[in-house]
């Protein structure tokens, strides 16, 4: 199913008198082609989680559309919107089977037990928990859980699958592999799927298309490399890549671009006070490279090596540069020099934080 | 036990009376009792008077150390006592609770089985189970209700009432948790039956429900007659002797009485049930509404599949004590039909029964139905208990 959020907006009233309404999502407009995996991505309080619950229809918006393939759902109750949802909590009833979980939304359905019983367990099958029907939710562990509560989502073949946070509840090792089956399941039932998350590295590894979002507003749409290759502003740049990008305090001065007293690059915009960005792997050493950079240590990973360095004009106490491992350093070096990759060094205005374009 | 146990035999002069087993096994139990008692005592005389030397301290601690205690019991709760001195802040609370608690149950148990016993002489006639007999068949010598009588009523008074209580408290408080405004107000209003005394809200509804005047010359035929009579009903005597009775066998069931007590005790059970499954409903997660909507589910199912179960304890928890604490009624019916319980007792319930036979001397009998009552409440709780654990998930 198609989705097509139009302007969408969210003001929560303020709780006491004359305080400041909460404006938890802004004029939020995003067209999510049939079949895709999107992540609603952004630090907390960005809007996120409310934008799903909207989608869903538990919430309802201040203004603003939400049309389903053709069909303006905006007003339409969520039980009719024929959405799937994982609460972060997973939300499973607790008194009841996996099996009566499962199998709910079905019985909502008036459909017959034994028809309610096959398609639980082909839910159940998908998700990979057809040994568990028995149990209560009690007696699952975290990650079990959340495989009930996505086939609960499932079983009444939802044309919208959304998910909240379906990942922060699980520990390191499962998370990993439960993105990987989020993935699968997706891939499987080619259902339209959003999902929210705080973590960008689980957005980036899954996500058809990603939805950057900061203080309700969305900052960036596309595809996971597109965007980190070419943000649109500080924040997003910022935002994406693990180890983050290093931003330093620049300038232009005659297509020119200095950081400290050094020219890293050239360039056509004109003069002004930039931030200037490099990602870790952008840099390249070179005992005649451009940028100067005091080593704090080096830590070795095995596949390749960081220098974590500082500079004066970074405005993040340490900079990293992650360089490939067969790469000789000089040891014990006091200071090393880099040339910097041009695609990898992103130029942001420094008062309206936007990339320089 | 008591100390100065009598029979007629031994008052009469005649050398004591053989025991048969039965006896024989509490009165053994009552020496072990009062042996267990005496070492106590013994021991906390022991911990306040008795002032060990140093010396001797530490030859006791050897003692132990070297060859184990060799302690006698009281020693050795006297140590004990040291250890654990939390005994003597719980010593006021308990011995007011085996003086006036534990006590008088015991003696109610023992004084059951004493046959014909008289409470000033403190003597019986044998020891067996005639009082039970003798209560159970209704041959006890006093008009009024009989016990099987009383059962029925308290029987049918609490089966009916605290179900549908409870029931209607389930439904006002679900209504209440779904109110945004005046929800206080409303919890206020549903809170002061709670706070008004039984036998003033019994006055009232015998008001309510009273027909005054002569049967020529009707002063006025009460508010519920009246409002019956809106509907083209003709009024029916709620409270009085002239009541219409349905008999079955030898119980009769005075089924306009009965409903002004079902009336009466429905309402006067709301207000506790509603405060505890109302805040019980004020725990459950909002999310597993936000669940079941998007799953599809109606009000009704929400209700049914989703919060009851949820709030399973607290209603389990209000069907026992309100079973138990039904099946203890009294003051309720004392405060509609007055001290007499009706007509001769026909509304008459099991405390009721028991209180009769106190008040008029004949302990035997009151022992023997209070010992009936708390079998019949036992039994009732297990099953209840039984059925309830079935369809519980403590969260």
């Amino acid at each position: 199913m198609r989705i097509s959020i139009q302007h969408l907006t969210k003001i929560f009233p303020s709780r006491n008198k004359g305080g400041a309404a909460v404006h938890a999502v802004e004029d939020m407009c995003i067209e999510i082609p049939s079949g895709k995996l999107v992540g609603l991505l952004g630090p907390s309080g960005c809007g996120k989680s409310t934008t799903l619950f909207m989608l869903s229809g538990l919430e309802s918006p201040t203004s603003g559309k939400i049309i389903f393939d053709d069909q303006d759902v905006t007003t339409l109750a969520a039980e009719k919107r024929g959405i799937g949802l994982v609460f972060q909590n997973y939300a499973l009833y607790p008194h009841m089977t996996v099996q009566e979980n499962i199998r709910f939304p079905l019985d909502n359905m008036r459909i017959k037990k034994e028809e309610g019983n096959a398609r639980a367990l082909d839910a159940a099958r998908l998700v990979q928990i057809e040994d568990l029907m028995a149990r209560k939710p009690s007696e699952l562990s975290g990650g079990q859980q959340q495989r009930v509560a996505i086939a609960r989502a499932l079983v009444k073949m939802p044309n919208v699958l959304l998910l909240d946070e379906p990942l922060s509840n699980l520990d390191a090792r499962l998370r990993l592999q439960t993105r990987e089956e989020i993935k699968r399941i997706q891939r499987e039932t080619g259902i339209t799927t959003v999902f929210v998350t705080h973590d960008q590295e689980e957005a980036m590894s899954i996500c058809d298309i990603m939805v950057v979002m900061k203080l309700g507003v969305v900052q960036q749409i596309g595809a996971p490399q597109e965007i980190y290759d070419d943000p649109n502003n500080l924040f997003v740049a910022n935002f994406l890549g693990t180890p983050p990008i290093n931003i330093f305090k620049g300038k232009i001065e005659g297509g020119k671009v200095y950081v400290g007293g050094e020219v890293v690059s050239a360039t056509e915009y004109e003069d002004q006070e930039v931030y200037v960005g490099i990602r870790p792997e952008g840099y390249i050493y070179d005992p005649d490279g451009v940028l100067t950079l005091k080593v704090d240590h080096i830590e070795v990973m095995g596949r390749d090596k960081s220098v974590v360095a500082t500079h004066e004009s970074s405005t993040k106490p340490t900079v990293r540069c992650i360089i490939d491992s067969d790469v000789v350093l000089p040891p014990d070096a006091a200071e090393l020099k880099f040339n910097i990759k041009p695609y990898k060094l992103f130029l942001f205005n420094a008062e309206t934080e936007e990339r320089l374009r | 036990m008591k100390e100065n146990k009598k029979d007629v035999g031994s008052a009469s002069g005649t050398p004591p009376k053989q025991h048969n087993k039965f006896v024989q096994y509490f009165i053994n139990l009552g020496a072990r009792i009062r042996g267990w008692f005496v070492d106590k005592w013994t021991a906390i005389k022991d911990f306040f008077v008795g002032i060990k030397t140093y010396k001797q301290r530490k030859l006791e601690a050897e003692l132990v150390t070297n060859d184990g205690p060799q302690l006698t019991k009281g020693e050795k709760f006297r140590r004990g006592l040291k250890s654990q001195s939390g005994w003597l802040f719980v010593a006021p609370a308990l011995i007011l609770m085996l003086v006036f608690t534990f006590w008088p149950i015991l003696a109610a148990f023992i004084n059951a089985f004493k046959q014909n016993y008289n409470s000033l002489s403190d003597t019986y006639q044998g020891i067996g189970f005639e009082n039970f007999v003798r209560v159970i068949k209704g041959d006890t010598g006093t008009g009024g209700a009989s016990f099987n009588q009383c059962l029925v009523n308290t029987l049918l008074f609490t089966l009916i009432s605290v179900p549908l209580s409870t029931l209607l408290a389930l439904l006002i408080s679900v209504a209440l948790n779904s109110i945004k405004a005046v929800q206080k107000a409303y919890q206020t209003i549903l809170f002061l039956p709670y706070l008004t005394n039984s036998l003033a809200m019994g006055a009232v509804f015998a008001t309510f429900f009273t027909i005054i005047g002569t049967e020529k010359n009707i002063e006025t035929v009460g508010l519920v007659n009246n409002v019956l009579g809106w509907f083209g009903l003709a009024p029916v005597e709620w409270i009085k002797a002239s009541s219409p009775v349905w008999t079955l066998g030898s119980i009769k069931i005075p089924w306009a009485k009965y409903i002004v007590v079902i009336v009466y005790e429905v309402w006067s059970g709301l207000p506790f049930k509603i405060l505890i499954l109302f805040s019980a409903l004020q725990s459950i997660n909002k999310q597993y509404y936000d669940a079941a909507k998007v799953d599809g589910a109606s009000r009704w199912t929400t209700l049914w599949r989703i919060t009851a179960p949820m709030i399973m304890p607290q209603i389990s928890y209000l069907l026992v004590t309100g079973i138990m604490g039904g099946m203890k009624q009294y003051t309720a019916i004392v405060g509609i039909f007055g001290e007499q319980m009706g007509t001769n007792y026909d509304m008459g319930t099991v405390v009721g029964y028991i209180y009769r036979y106190v008040d008029n001397g004949q302990y035997g009998y009151a022992f023997a139905g209070s010992i009936l009552l708390f079998l019949i409440i036992m039994v009732i709780t297990w099953i209840n208990n039984k059925i309830t654990k079935k369809h519980t998930t403590y969260r």
